[in-house]
């Protein structure tokens, strides 16, 4: 891989809109899709209104409400959306035994079906409700990847980091031993690495990545929101580049419960990498 | 601080329990090991001191001003005037008032200095910049604003929510007053520090060292060191409280145990009362009790005078429906805070209190709450868990909610399980006029219409030998405020082999059925099984309604201003059916 073409990693976007976007009469530029809209149940896609307008475009798919609550959402070059289950509350619609999983929208027929199911959790007592926390598609190795937790426990860390085939949802490769949250590829430190917040502690990870985003070498404490911000002890949720490579962490409180507030305070933390000292260092909250 | 005030009758003395001591003094692990001996402070009431009380004096006088700031003294001529200038400006004193009833907030000044040259604008670098610092307690909200000197003017104002600025001087001294007069500081370090050996206390928490991010309160931590170990005192500003204690270790090779409020208070919950199950003996009483991963607070092993009682007693889910919107709700597990499947966790410890009746204790309670991090905030919850147990044998399991939810059309739905010891036990309704046993597992509701005996019971549950207990269900006769259960009743075979709840159980119905589809019919339909002479379970799903139609608000919260800052006043909707023997315990 060339410099140019590593820092260029996690900066620029390969993500395409879905056809069935336009199709709706929506415009793509203003158009996301969401899973945390009010009282709606699953994804949905919404416009922003146009400057001078309020009026925001909301729409749903019959099929996208039918798994239940979702959390991370990630797009790839063909407008495909990838998706996975949290319990919101309680595990009525997402019990434990089926929570380990992801599912797609197809770019085409705007269908969300099942894509990927990951080890099944083991269901005995202690052990926590949640499975996918976090999902990123990787524009340069055009792999997907998701942090997944389920199966730990308060005394154990059994979460899993996946690499999948987008193409066929077979798990490529895993790192075993971390309960992650928010994912993310990017290269501006030159080396191409996978970021991850860690669900336990506020500190966010970094794990090199060859080419082919196969993950190669040891996770090491890349930076931490440890004691930032109003509540000190944020977890990763999102984690993205801006457009000038300044790392933006989106971090909420996170304790492995089923807490759910309805406006959850989030806040944006911004760091920025100094080559000299090779450390992320933080720039301003937001 | 939470004020209560609906009507009790009775006069409760409340005691904290503590972790067994004995059995934590066996740990091995040093971090474990203090937490468990940490100890939280839930009385809400400041410390009484001359300092604190001239304080409040102070806080109130400026309540009264026009700009209704307690302005920083002993200040110099620039430092005056920047004052002065920035209290004249209307962005800077924008949230000085409540919006809604114009009462005003508890502002202050913190800082007043030279601004630094990166925070003066370009066209201001020739003046003579100060920055002003001002925090409003309300609003956990710090306002800035950078005034010049030399042109009288303001040049910016800015607000940073949910954030606090370095505490001034007197402020610090304050916090050390209050640590070093708190009787739990002495008791911990075994003798009473002096002021000039805490440290770190103008580290404000919010900064670096900790916070009160529940309370959203502004804190600091005074700390004392002895031998090998740091004793954090927080010190809730607002209040003028200290919130709790933890020892930490030092002189480890490690980084720095920070320790804020959610810290404290979660580690404790998490290993005296999550991790291990407490035994509690007091009158003729004895028991366990636990906090659950989603089962609320569990007792269990229930013996009166000698007497196995019950197996187990808990609430299984809190179900939440609103009349306005179809399906619009929430079904809430309680329990522990880390690790849970609670969506309302436990922030603070059991409390033991007496039960008095006419100047005598007539029996005990034991209760457990479990709040939502913003609330009394819209859409967030609190409930109350209560175990009352009586000199007489009686007992009741007993629950509330304390708003404050998300509409004034909310019908809450506690599910309680209730499983009775013994293996001959048999279920009888009183119809007609007398006691018609319960063949099978089925369910009933509490109607206008419910027949009871003349003492107000509406079931037995006995065995052959005549033995057991009446129920008896709210009706508004209990003097606790409460307005009556209109409850479902079922009765369930107990299966130890199956999950039918004797282990915590996770959700077991949605928010918001409107009818007997609760969650226990499950265990009923589609085949109901005998009930006579066998080991039996009753669930109680009692439906209130809420209310904050001023004088009869039911269920509810809403927030108040006392001398400046946000207090909570409850409402409590109490519920649960009371036991009561049918042979008198000799």
């Amino acid at each position: 891989m060339t410099e140019t073409e590593i820092s260029g990693i996690g900066m620029q976007s390969c993500r395409q809109s879905a056809p069935f976007i336009r199709k709706l009469g929506f415009d793509p530029s203003r158009t996301a899709f969401s899973s945390s809209e009010k009282n709606m149940k699953g994804l949905a896609i919404f416009e922003l209104p146009k400057p001078g307008d309020t009026i925001k475009k909301l729409w749903q798919h019959k099929t996208w409400s039918q798994f239940g609550y979702m959390g991370s959402i990630t797009t790839d070059e063909n407008g495909n959306a990838y998706t996975a289950p949290i319990p919101f509350v309680n595990t009525l619609d997402n019990p434990v035994s089926i929570i380990n999983r992801i599912y797609k929208v197809d770019a085409q027929s705007s269908e969300l079906k099942l894509f990927a199911i990951l080890p099944q959790a083991d269901t005995s007592p202690g052990v926590v409700p949640h499975g996918v926390l976090g999902l990123f598609y990787d524009c340069h190795g055009h792999k997907l990847y998701a942090a997944s937790v389920a199966g730990s426990t308060m005394e154990k860390e059994n979460g899993i980091l996946y690499m999948l085939d987008p193409a066929t949802g077979k798990v490529l490769d895993e790192l075993k031993g971390f309960d992650a949250c928010g994912v993310f590829v990017g290269g501006i430190t030159g080396e191409k690495k996978l970021y991850f917040g860690h669900a336990r502690t506020p500190n966010i990870y970094t794990v090199s990545l060859d080419k082919e985003g196969y993950f190669d070498g040891k996770p090491e404490i890349a930076l931490s929101l440890d004691q930032l911000g109003p509540r000190g002890d944020d977890k990763a949720r999102r984690i993205r580049y801006d457009q000038y490579g300044n790392l933006m962490v989106f971090g909420v409180e996170f304790n492995f419960n089923l807490a759910a507030q309805s406006d959850k305070p989030e806040t944006v933390y911004q760091f920025g990498y100094n080559r000299v000292e090779k450390k992320w260092l933080l720039m301003k909250i937001h | 601080m939470q004020t209560y005030s609906s009507i009790f009758l009775f006069l409760f003395l409340t005691l904290i329990l503590g972790c067994d001591e004995n059995q934590s003094s066996k740990n091995k692990d040093p971090e474990k090991e203090n937490a468990l001996q940490s100890i939280l402070i839930s009385d809400s009431s400041n410390i009484a001191i001359p300092e604190v009380l001239q304080r409040i004096e102070n806080i109130q006088q400026a309540l009264k001003n026009s700009v209704p700031v307690i302005l920083l003294k002993n200040l110099d001529t620039f430092q005056t005037q920047a004052q002065s200038i920035a209290l004249h400006d209307a962005k800077f004193k924008e949230n000085l008032f409540d919006k809604k009833t114009n009462q005003p907030y508890r502002n202050e000044i913190f800082n007043i200095y030279a601004a630094r040259p990166q925070e003066v604008p370009m066209a201001f670098q020739k003046g003579q910049c100060y920055k002003v610092e001002m925090y409003n307690y309300a609003l956990n909200l710090t306002t800035t604003a950078i005034v010049d000197i030399a042109s009288n003017s303001v040049v910016s104002v800015g607000n940073i929510p949910q954030s606090q600025p370095d505490i001034p001087a007197y402020l610090k001294d304050l916090a050390l007053k209050i640590a070093v007069h708190c009787p739990q500081v002495t008791q911990a370090l075994g003798y009473k520090p002096g002021e000039s050996e805490a440290l770190m206390a103008n580290t404000k928490t919010a900064l670096n060292l900790t916070k009160c991010e529940r309370s959203m309160h502004l804190c600091v931590a005074p700390t004392f060191i002895k031998q090998d170990k740091a004793l954090w005192v927080i010190v809730d500003l607002t209040d003028h409280r200290v919130v709790g204690l933890r020892w930490t270790q030092v002189g480890d090779a490690g980084p720095v145990k920070k320790i804020s409020e959610k810290k404290l208070k979660f580690d404790k919950i998490m290993n005296c009362y999550c991790k291990k199950v407490t035994a509690l003996e007091k009158q003729d009483w004895k028991l366990n009790y636990v906090i659950t991963t989603s089962d609320g607070m569990r007792i269990s092993e229930v013996y009166y005078k000698g007497k196995l009682i019950l197996n187990n007693a808990k609430i299984v889910d809190w179900h939440v429906s609103y009349s306005n919107s179809d399906g619009f709700g929430y079904s809430d597990a309680v329990g522990c805070p880390e690790f849970s499947q609670a969506a309302v966790v436990a922030v603070s410890e059991p409390r033991v209190s007496e039960i008095i009746e006419n100047g005598r204790s007539i029996g005990f309670t034991l209760e457990q709450n479990f709040s939502s991090e913003q609330w009394p905030q819209p859409c967030n919850y609190n409930y109350l868990q209560r175990f009352e147990f009586y000199r007489d044998g009686r007992f009741r399991v007993a629950g509330a909610s304390l708003g404050r939810g998300c509409g004034n059309n909310g019908t809450y739905r506690p599910v309680f399980r209730i499983s009775f010891a013994g293996n001959e036990n048999t279920l009888s309704e009183w119809k007609t006029n007398q006691w018609i046993p319960w063949q099978t597992e089925q369910w009933n509701l509490q109607t206008p219409q419910t027949p009871y005996t003349s003492e107000g019971y509406q079931f037995k549950l006995f065995d052959p030998s005549g033995n057991g207990f009446f129920l008896e269900p709210g009706r508004g006769q209990f003097a606790d405020g409460g307005r009556g259960d209109n409850a479902y009743v079922y009765l369930t075979l107990q299966h130890p082999d199956k999950e039918e709840g004797e282990n915590d159980l996770v959700t077991i119905a949605p928010c918001c059925n409107p009818d007997y589809h609760q969650g226990p019919e499950k265990f009923i339909e589609p085949s109901p099984e005998k009930t006579e002479k066998t080991s039996l379970v009753l669930w109680y799903v009692a439906q209130i309604k809420n209310d904050d139609t001023p004088g009869r608000e039911y269920c509810w919260a809403e927030s108040y201003l006392e001398n400046g800052a946000y207090k909570t006043r409850v409402y409590p909707c109490i519920c649960g059916p009371m036991f009561v023997p049918i042979k008198p315990a000799l």
